[in-house]
């Protein structure tokens, strides 16, 4: 009777996971599998027809590797911007610790679209940093900075930084200072320590950083269309395109599977050759 | 090492200028006196905000959002408060379970997930007219962020107190409402605030679940950028963070130095 009632207490929470993540997502598999059919979301019966387009034509297929690329440099870029911080932020005191600590949160309580805005409007052909480059004499014509990979790529390691500082910071905090302070006596350099010590055992936060940051970069859809200008064609957005304008629904559910099976595997791969312990 | 020292603090502080830049830009963007968005500004004003605050789409957009987010919240917070009493204290051996479980509107991308959701309401007649699909979508983003902030509060209490209410003869109910709701109050309000901007705030389930008729502030803001490179966006866009900025500190003044 006890152990019913406390059933009771997660009881909505499952029904509600159950009922709209695990059927839905039941629902795009048995999707991807369906026919195609002109003016309606799918037709009758079953076919690979949606999988066969995706890689039958170069303009999808090609998308798949470039998207992951995207979703690399983006996460190289976070982890090469986020440890500095990251460290930062977990040697500092405290008095400074929650200022820090803020100005890395508040991204995120900012919303996405906004976020983006704001690199269209640094990185536009008339924005500033092209302004004050030609006012300063130094440019005659606009960098192209924006509407192609170096912007999105740009903007989605802005978006996605606290999701890299937040777990290497759980991490890094976790880490007793004295195992420095030994090293240090005992004559290790300061990037012996990095190297050796420090690194090492941030390793949990970091590849738990790494695999967030890949994971929402590849599926990420409003900051390359804002700043790529639908001229970066990620897979995420001809995924959105073939669903919602194009009304494909079989082709467009394939293509986002190809996508996720894809984004598992390298992150299986990545797990693998960094030794991941998964807990 | 000596050098490296001061490169390393200047590299420390460019990241920490990349991160508030666009932020900064579309604040000052906001008071921009002329009709596109030039650098530097022709001029300082308040006039897109006047064009904004006459302008019917984005206010209804902000209404919107807004009762939105209220619904989404409340609902959240029940199951989502319920769902963390019940993985501090009786999960046992399927804690672990238990947290993915819930955790997995976060983990998976929010994009598939809105994608999963249209076909699945679709499949069962109802489609996306009636704004459940919307609403529900809503709810799955926040409740991650109830269950996080309320789980950390319950696990910083030992639950002693609320055992020795029940010794002293207060029924479950009332052990509930006058011992432990008080103590978790603080990890309640840090969720419902997290829970309101998330659902202000997200892009995914909004865009793909909107239906017709009247759409959520960020999907109209989108729909605006697309085509228009007007300042207004911009004080929309101040107009937002302002909003979030005051419940943070709101929330923050009433119940942060007890957290």
């Amino acid at each position: 009777m006890k152990r019913f009632r406390s059933y009771l207490l997660i009881a909505p929470t499952a029904a509600l996971i159950f009922l709209f993540i695990v059927l839905p997502y039941v629902t795009v598999l048995i999707m991807s599998f369906r026919a195609p059919a002109d003016g309606q979301p799918y037709g009758e019966g079953f076919s690979l027809g949606g999988y066969a387009q995706f890689f039958g034509q170069a303009y999808y297929a090609w998308s798949l590797p470039q998207t992951i690329l995207l979703g690399m440099a983006t996460t190289l870029i976070c982890l090469v911007l986020g440890y500095p911080i990251a460290l930062h932020i977990a040697t500092a005191s405290r008095k400074w610790r929650g200022l820090l600590y803020g100005i890395v949160l508040s991204p995120l309580l900012i919303g996405i679209v906004v976020r983006s805005y704001g690199w269209t409007i640094l990185l536009g052909n008339s924005g500033v940093i092209n302004a004050t480059l030609r006012n300063l004499g130094v440019i005659d014509r606009p960098l192209p900075l924006m509407y192609n990979n170096f912007g999105v790529i740009l903007a989605l390691a802005h978006v996605f930084l606290p999701f890299m500082v937040l777990p290497l910071l759980s991490a890094l905090q976790s880490m007793d200072p004295a195992i420095a302070q030994a090293a240090r006596s005992l004559g290790a350099r300061r990037f012996t320590i990095f190297r050796r010590v420090t690194f090492p055992v941030s390793m949990p936060g970091v590849q738990a950083g790494c695999i967030l940051v890949f994971v929402l970069a590849i599926s990420s859809y409003v900051t390359p269309a804002l700043v790529g200008g639908m001229r970066v064609k990620t897979t995420t957005l001809l995924v959105v395109d073939a669903l919602i304008d194009q009304f494909q629904w079989p082709f467009g559910s394939a293509m986002a599977l190809v996508l996720a099976v894809s984004a598992g595997l390298i992150v299986l791969i990545f797990a693998r050759l960094t030794r991941m312990k998964w807990t | 090492m000596q050098i490296a020292t001061p490169v390393l603090a200047l590299f420390r502080v460019c990241i920490y200028a990349f991160l508030l830049a666009p932020i900064v830009v579309v604040v000052l963007a906001s008071f921009n006196a002329g009709n596109f968005l030039t650098f530097p500004p022709q001029g300082l004003s308040l006039r897109w905000f006047w064009t904004f605050l006459q302008n019917d789409v984005f206010l209804d957009a902000i209404a919107y959002s807004a009762i939105l987010a209220a619904a989404s919240t409340a609902v959240s917070l029940v199951i989502g408060t319920m769902a963390a009493l019940y993985f501090v204290r009786h999960a046992g051996r399927e804690a672990e379970t238990v947290r993915v479980g819930v955790l997995l509107p976060l983990i998976l991308p929010e994009i598939l997930t809105a994608i999963a959701l249209l076909f699945f309401f679709y499949e069962i007649g109802i489609g996306t007219e009636h704004k459940i699909a919307l609403f529900t979508g809503h709810v799955l983003m926040t409740l991650p962020f109830v269950f996080l902030n309320v789980t950390t509060s319950l696990q910083g209490r030992d639950d002693s107190v609320e055992l020795a209410a029940r010794t002293l003869g207060a029924s479950r109910y009332t052990a509930f409402r006058r011992i432990t709701l008080p103590l978790i109050a603080p990890g309640l309000a840090t969720g419902a605030v997290f829970a309101f901007i998330i659902s202000f705030d997200t892009f995914g389930v909004s865009f793909i679940l909107k239906g017709t008729g009247s759409a959520p502030l960020p999907i109209q803001l989108y729909d605006y950028l697309r085509f228009n490179f007007t300042p207004e966006a911009a004080a929309v866009s101040t107009v937002s963070i302002l909003l979030t900025l005051v419940l943070v500190t709101a929330a923050d003044l009433l119940f942060g130095r007890k957290a």
